[in-house]
């Protein structure tokens, strides 16, 4: 068993992507940390929920030799067309992607221990220095890997690096008070501010969310609150009514808003996610245009992503 | 912007050019047989004879005014049109007569009469043409031209002539062609003895006052049709043609639109002289500054009116196109004739030069984007913001042009090269990417293309090509007795310098032929240096000379060399001698293509990886400067571009131990393999920034390639900047930028094979194309070819 007092030696990551532009200032590294308290039905990469290692199949991939039966220990390949992993069986060792010819199997999530994640996100450190950029923690949700973030963080603001938090919010706050130091900048996400309909499509309740955006709006450096537009669920003039006014309670007079798109659900044949498609159509930059004007009627300025 | 490009004249000159079939012109061919056919020239020297031979070309050739043209002239007798060089490679070229209409890539339209007439050229020049006379020996010359067709190992492309110059338009347009007279005649009144310079004088003179005619045709044609024209505006319009032509090429141009009809003229000349290929005009924004500055000053010009005759010139310059046998296109595809327009830079005492020109002729380029000329934006670190920021608009807009240009590293390197600081500070790339000084060097930039994958084959293979029982190269160890990279490498330089070795001595007998039978006055005259050595640029006058030679297919010999260390020597998968017998079977096993496939390459920020690209290019370098001079006195200069030769090249080299199976296309220049760069751009420019291209002389291709989405709005455009910002302060020489068309997305979707990785990215979210459910693939394409809103 771990002990709960000693920091984590490495992280859970499922994706680390180079050139990210619109996770904050710059050019930027984003690390996408595996495990969410949350599970947003509309949650655009469903393989950052389950805070363990899973196997993914990407059935367009396949070119059925079954190399993968033969390298699985655990007898968790299943011969049918659009699936290949039996989740009850499977241990997530990886051994079935390193033989599959075809990149058919990928294993969502690796370990990296702070010396090794600290030298991949310094790859980019010229380039973060003449754009502006830094580094993203996003997921999931980082702070469930706290601890590793205490030692982490600590080691590339060594660094001089930028870093920002894109944050759902939901944890206790002695989890984030010690990492405020390091961090310049957080994306703090606001769903829903009605908390039955906020559980009915997160799964979690958005009291304790709501008062950390309180206390980080005091305590941190910069926040910038963000919002999924989320058509018919969270786009209603009702829900962005109490939005701004919890906005402009906390003397913020901005939201980013990210339109939705269904990109996310397609992910969800390739893993063993509870999550269902919603079926949405996509939003845009245009299709948002509506909220932006509600938001803007009650004195808050909404940045829509394109 | 400007709405005079959309509408009105300019629009209608681009549809006219645009809208014109591009067609083979029999006129420069026939012309040019009929004067030598005549008994009487056959016996004059080649100084002259190349000289007359033009000049009656400049004197016949059809000539045309059309409707709305400021500046005037023709290629060819076409709208669009090119022309056959039969005493060069017209002969391989016109085997191809019957099929230009027909071919897939780059169709030619051709008349009937016309095809008729070139046919009964053919006898004529069948055993005349250049690389036939490379070689005294009828076993050479077969050996030769069969090499030249098939070109496994390399291609000799100054067979068909030198050309890739930029040429001194500034003295051109400075003291025109009367000034060159004056200045030849007075060399000739003091040679006596030497008969080969006396000739080149002569030929020179006869050239130079056969350009000044040329514009006085223009002239009297313009005269003409003014006579007739009803219209009073045109009617003026041609009256001013009319005067412009008369005078900008003998006394010097006198202002800004003289300056530009009179470069454009020479020109067409200088493309009908030897080879149409690379024929630059250069750094226009320097060479035309003060006369633009003296009209503006003067009230004679406005920035309206210049804007409108840089456009004029720039759509003549694609009413050329080059023609090529089906071979040729296999190399240089997409009708191409690289023209190159240079713009901003410092100038020759390291300031910055940037001017009103420089942005007005960015303007044209992206209200145009048009075939020709290709646009060449120089950059340094003292570049204005406004300049960087135009130009990074431009590029993350998709205009895919200009191509950037890293001013600190190319001095640098053409300093190494033995060019003085001020003439390295006026450079311009020529032809595709490769930089030169601007009328002063004669730099047969495209001189040869070389296969250097094959020549790791050899290497695996004792010598042999692949199931060959012929030893084509050096016998050397085999593999069984390789016991480290370093007995690999051994025999990769010893089979480089076979084969280059083999390559330089055609090159030279090339080279040697080229200025024996096609010295090329025209392109002298306008090249420092010449005129005072009386020299012909064919044998050495200008001021620099050097030979190019493209090392086609370094990404794929660097990372084959890398999956040999790690599958032979780390992983000790296989051993060497497995390896190869997989190699040899064309990779036939699946999982071992997957292995090899999957072991890093070249572009993904893999230090173990790039190192071996890194190894591949010095090798070269090294192996190519162990040669002496070339017969013109310069230098072998290494580059690392391929336009499409690493697709040829590729197709008839044997599978390589980095998954790629026989036949399979090579890398572009520096890229990458296709898709092979799964990091993003900022890895791969690490890797590319591992380079030391001050070593690679002859130029650099990089291409940045974004999915429509990534670059807009202003994050993209400032992302966009940093990139190139960075990568140039490290040591990067040029790179282009493509944002790919939303249409390539649409045949990815069609043919998943094309675009194996493509990446797309929608604000934070990011997949591989290929991997993304029908519906989300039209999604992708849907927001793809939206325009640009916030962000
Ligand atoms: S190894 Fe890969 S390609 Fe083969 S059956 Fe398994 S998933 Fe499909
Ligand atoms: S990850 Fe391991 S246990 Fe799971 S299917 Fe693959 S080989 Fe079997």
């Amino acid at each position: 068993m771990k002990d709960p007092n000693q920091p984590d030696k490495d992280a859970l990551i499922f994706n680390i992507q180079r050139f990210c532009l619109h996770d904050g200032p710059g050019i930027r590294t984003t690390l996408f940390f595996k495990g969410c308290p949350l599970h947003c039905a509309w949650c655009q990469n469903p393989e950052s929920i389950d805070p363990k290692p899973e196997m993914a199949f990407i059935a367009e991939r396949c070119r059925g030799c079954f190399q993968c039966a033969d390298a699985c220990e655990a007898d968790a390949i299943i011969r049918s067309e659009e699936k290949r992993i039996d989740h009850s069986r499977c241990t997530a060792c990886g051994r079935c992607a390193e033989v599959c010819p075809s990149g058919g199997l990928t294993l969502v999530g690796r370990r990296w221990t702070v010396d090794t994640l600290v030298a991949e996100v310094l790859k980019d450190r010229d380039f973060f220095v003449d754009s502006g950029g830094g580094i993203t923690l996003s997921g999931g949700e980082p702070m469930l890997q706290g601890r590793f973030l205490e030692v982490f963080l600590p080691a590339v603001k060594e660094h001089g690096i930028h870093v920002n938090l894109e944050t759902c919010g939901c944890y206790q706050w002695e989890q984030i008070e010690p990492l405020l130091p390091f961090l310049d900048l957080i994306y703090f996400d606001l769903k829903h501010m009605d908390p039955t309909t906020h559980r009915h499509h997160t799964g979690v309740d958005n009291g304790r969310i709501l008062d950390n955006f309180a206390r980080l709006t005091r305590g941190a450096g910069t926040l910038v609150p963000r919002m999924p537009i989320v058509p018919g669920i969270n786009d209603t003039e009702a829900n962005v009514a109490d939005t701004a006014r919890f906005l402009l309670h906390h003397g913020h007079d901005t939201i980013h808003g990210l339109p939705y798109h269904g990109l996310g659900a397609d992910k969800l044949r390739w893993i063993n996610s509870p999550l269902r498609p919603l079926n949405l159509t996509s939003m845009d930059a245009e299709a948002c245009r509506p909220v932006g004007r509600m938001f803007a009627k009650r004195g808050i300025n909404a940045v829509i992503y394109d | 912007m400007p709405s005079s490009m959309t509408e009105g004249r300019i629009a209608r000159l681009k549809r006219a050019v645009q809208s014109a079939r591009p067609t083979v012109c029999a006129e420069r061919a026939l012309i040019w047989t009929s004067y030598h056919r005549r008994v009487a020239n056959r016996f004059k020297s080649p100084h002259i004879r190349m000289a007359e031979a033009l000049a009656q070309v400049l004197d016949q050739k059809t000539i045309a005014i059309h409707p709305d043209e400021l500046i005037v002239g023709n290629y060819t007798s076409k709208r669009v049109g090119g022309s056959i060089y039969p005493e060069l490679h017209g002969v391989p070229v016109m085997l191809d007569l019957f099929r230009f209409s027909r071919r897939k890539t780059n169709p030619l339209d051709i008349s009937a009469r016309d095809r008729y007439r070139l046919l009964g050229i053919i006898p004529y020049w069948s055993l005349r043409f250049m690389p036939l006379k490379a070689y005294a020996s009828p076993w050479q010359k077969v050996r030769f031209v069969t090499n030249q067709l098939r070109a496994h190992f390399y291609l000799i492309n100054e067979s068909g002539g030198i050309a890739h110059l930029a040429p001194d338009y500034e003295k051109l347009i400075t003291v025109g062609t009367g000034g060159i007279v004056a200045e030849a005649g007075a060399h000739l009144s003091q040679t006596l003895a030497d008969d080969q310079t006396r000739q080149f004088y002569e030929a020179v003179i006869v050239i130079a006052k056969a350009l000044a005619r040329f514009g006085d045709r223009y002239a009297a044609l313009a005269r003409e049709m003014a006579g007739q024209c009803e219209d009073q505006t045109r009617k003026r319009e041609l009256e001013a043609i009319s005067q412009i032509c008369g005078t900008c090429l003998r006394r010097g141009a006198g202002s800004f639109r003289g300056a530009l009809q009179a470069v454009f003229l020479a020109q067409i000349a200088i493309n009908l002289e030897s080879l149409d290929n690379a024929i630059c005009p250069g750094r226009m924004d320097q060479y035309l500054w003060s006369f633009y500055q003296k009209d503006v000053e003067q009230g004679k010009l406005t920035r309206e009116v210049a804007r409108e005759l840089i456009a004029a010139f720039c759509i003549k310059m694609s009413e050329i196109i080059p023609v090529f046998s089906k071979h040729l296109i296999d190399f240089h595809g997409g009708m191409f004739n690289g023209q190159v327009v240079t713009v901003g830079g410092m100038d020759r005492e390291g300031k910055d030069a940037t001017n009103e020109l420089s942005y007005l002729f960015l303007e044209v380029m992206d209200a145009l984007r048009m075939r020709q000329p290709n646009f060449h934006a120089r950059m340094h670190e003292g570049s204005p913001d406004a300049y960087q920021r135009a130009i990074n608009t431009v590029l993350a807009g998709g205009a895919n042009s200009p191509a950037l240009y890293n001013d600190e590293v190319i001095v640098e390197t053409m300093r190494r090269q033995g060019y003085t600081v001020e003439d390295a500070r006026d450079y311009t790339a020529v032809g595709c990417v490769e930089p030169v000084c601007q009328g002063k060097s004669f730099a047969s930039t495209d001189a040869a293309l070389f296969n250097t994958p094959l020549v790791l084959e050899l290497a695996l293979n004792r010598g042999r090509r692949f199931g060959s029982p012929v030893r084509t190269g050096t016998a050397t160890e085999p593999v069984s007795r390789m016991r480290s990279m370093a007995d690999v490498t051994r025999a990769f330089e010893v089979q480089l310098k076979t084969m280059l070795g083999r390559m330089i001595t055609d090159l030279r007998a090339v080279e040697i032929s080229n200025r024996h039978h096609h010295p090329t006055p025209l392109t002298s005259m306008l090249l420092d240096g010449c005129l005072a050595s009386g020299w012909c640029s064919t044998a050495g006058g200008a001021a620099y000379n050097f030979s190019g030679i493209q090392c086609v297919g370094p990404v794929d010999t660097g990372d084959a060399l890398y999956a040999i260390e790690r599958a032979v020597f780390t992983d000790r998968r296989y051993s060497l001698a497995q390896l190869v017998d997989l190699l040899k079977r064309d990779i036939y096993d699946p999982s071992a293509e997957a292995y090899l496939r999957g072991i890093e390459k070249f572009g993904n920020d893999c230090e173990a990886a790039d190192r071996w690209t890194r190894y591949v290019v010095d090798a070269f370098v090294d192996c190519l400067s162990a040669f002496s001079a070339n017969t013109r006195g310069g230098p072998y200069t290494a580059g690392l571009y391929s336009v499409t030769a690493h697709e040829f090249f590729g197709r008839v080299t044997g599978a390589l131990p980095h998954g790629r199976r026989k036949g399979q296309a090579f890398a572009s220049g520096i890229a990458p393999l296709n898709g092979m760069d799964r990091c993003g751009p900022t890895a791969l420019l690490n890797s590319v920034n591992r380079m030391d291209f001050t070593r690679t002389a002859n130029g650099i291709n990089l291409n940045l390639k974004f999915d429509p989405h990534t670059l807009r709005g202003t994050t993209g455009v400032t992302a966009l900047g940093s990139l190139v910002k960075t990568y140039f302060r490290r040591g990067g020489m040029q790179v282009q930028v493509n944002v790919l068309d939303p249409a390539i997305l649409k045949q990815a979707r069609d043919n998943p094979d094309l675009y194996p990785h493509l990446l797309v990215r929608v604000s934070g979210y990011s997949a591989y194309f290929n991997d993304l459910s029908p519906d989300m693939k039209d999604e992708i394409i849907r927001r793809s070819t939206q325009q640009p809103t916030l962000g």
